[in-house]
């Protein structure tokens, strides 16, 4: 990273996830990205919380 | 992942966004719909287990489950690949 | 990648509200199609059972192998499909 600190960054986080997410689903980016942040959030805190084992533990299909 | 399709016009383009997204959100409804209830995984080599389901990624790579019925027993958490798992299953009172 | 994956959205699109059969490891799934997931192609098919249950399959999209349309969809397969997963209260949401 350059010394710049002032300078805001030149791409900012989720700004390169939502232009993608605006190629794929035009108009409806954004209703459908809420949807996804919500249900990645709920994903990621059960895993976070309940600390799940994969099952099997090896898996079937490589 | 999923792409745009090379060089297309823009009637193209929107329409195959109104497609993708018209398909994406039902599916995630469908995934919402799921919560809490109990569902059948048919897997691969004869595997069939019952857990309730309690999310996903986004990527459709993990399935998280509670209570999962295994053939050596209940695992209270657990996450099943979705790689490993042929289709599942599960009802509803669509009455309205 | 099979060849159900390597389909776009408007010809995954074709497919919802008509009935249809999957095939995918061997076993057959029958069913209406709500939808298909255009990120993992998974295939949601609905059937309508008596007392107002629903039962929902869904074959993972790397484990179709064909897909055979059975029969077209009415308006009121079409409505009652719209209508399944619709929060109470949201009914009117349309497209």
């Amino acid at each position: 990273v350059s010394g710049r600190s002032a300078q805001p960054p030149v791409e900012r986080p989720g700004e390169r996830r939502m232009a993608e997410m605006k190629k794929l689903y035009g108009e409806d980016a954004a209703k459908i990205q809420g949807m996804e942040t919500a249900m990645q959030l709920t994903f990621d805190r059960n895993c976070d919380k309940k600390q799940p084992k994969y099952w099997p533990v090896i898996p079937l299909k490589l | 992942t999923i792409s745009a399709s090379g060089p297309v016009d823009c009637v193209d383009l929107r329409s195959e966004q109104r497609a993708r997204s018209f398909l994406r959100e039902r599916y995630l409804r469908s995934l919402i719909a799921m919560v809490k209830r109990n569902v059948k995984f048919t897997m691969y080599e004869k595997v069939k287990v019952d857990a309730v389901f309690a999310g996903s990624d986004i990527d459709i790579l993990n399935f998280q489950v509670e209570d999962l019925e295994t053939p050596l027993g209940v695992q209270k958490e657990a996450l099943i690949r979705c790689p490993d798992v042929i289709s599942y299953s599960f009802e509803i009172d669509s009455s309205l | 990648m099979n060849e159900w994956c390597r389909k776009k959205p408007l010809e995954w699109q074709v497919y919802v509200n008509k009935e249809v059969k999957v095939t995918a490891a061997e076993q057959e799934y029958q069913g209406w199609v709500f939808t298909v997931d255009p990120v993992s192609a998974n295939i949601v098919l609905v059937n309508f059972k008596d007392g107002g249950k629903a039962s929902i399959v869904a074959v993972m999209g790397h484990a179709v192998e064909a897909v055979d349309v059975l029969r077209e969809g009415d308006s009121s397969m079409a409505d009652q499909l719209t209508s399944l997963f619709m929060p109470a209260g949201a009914r009117s949401y349309s497209r």
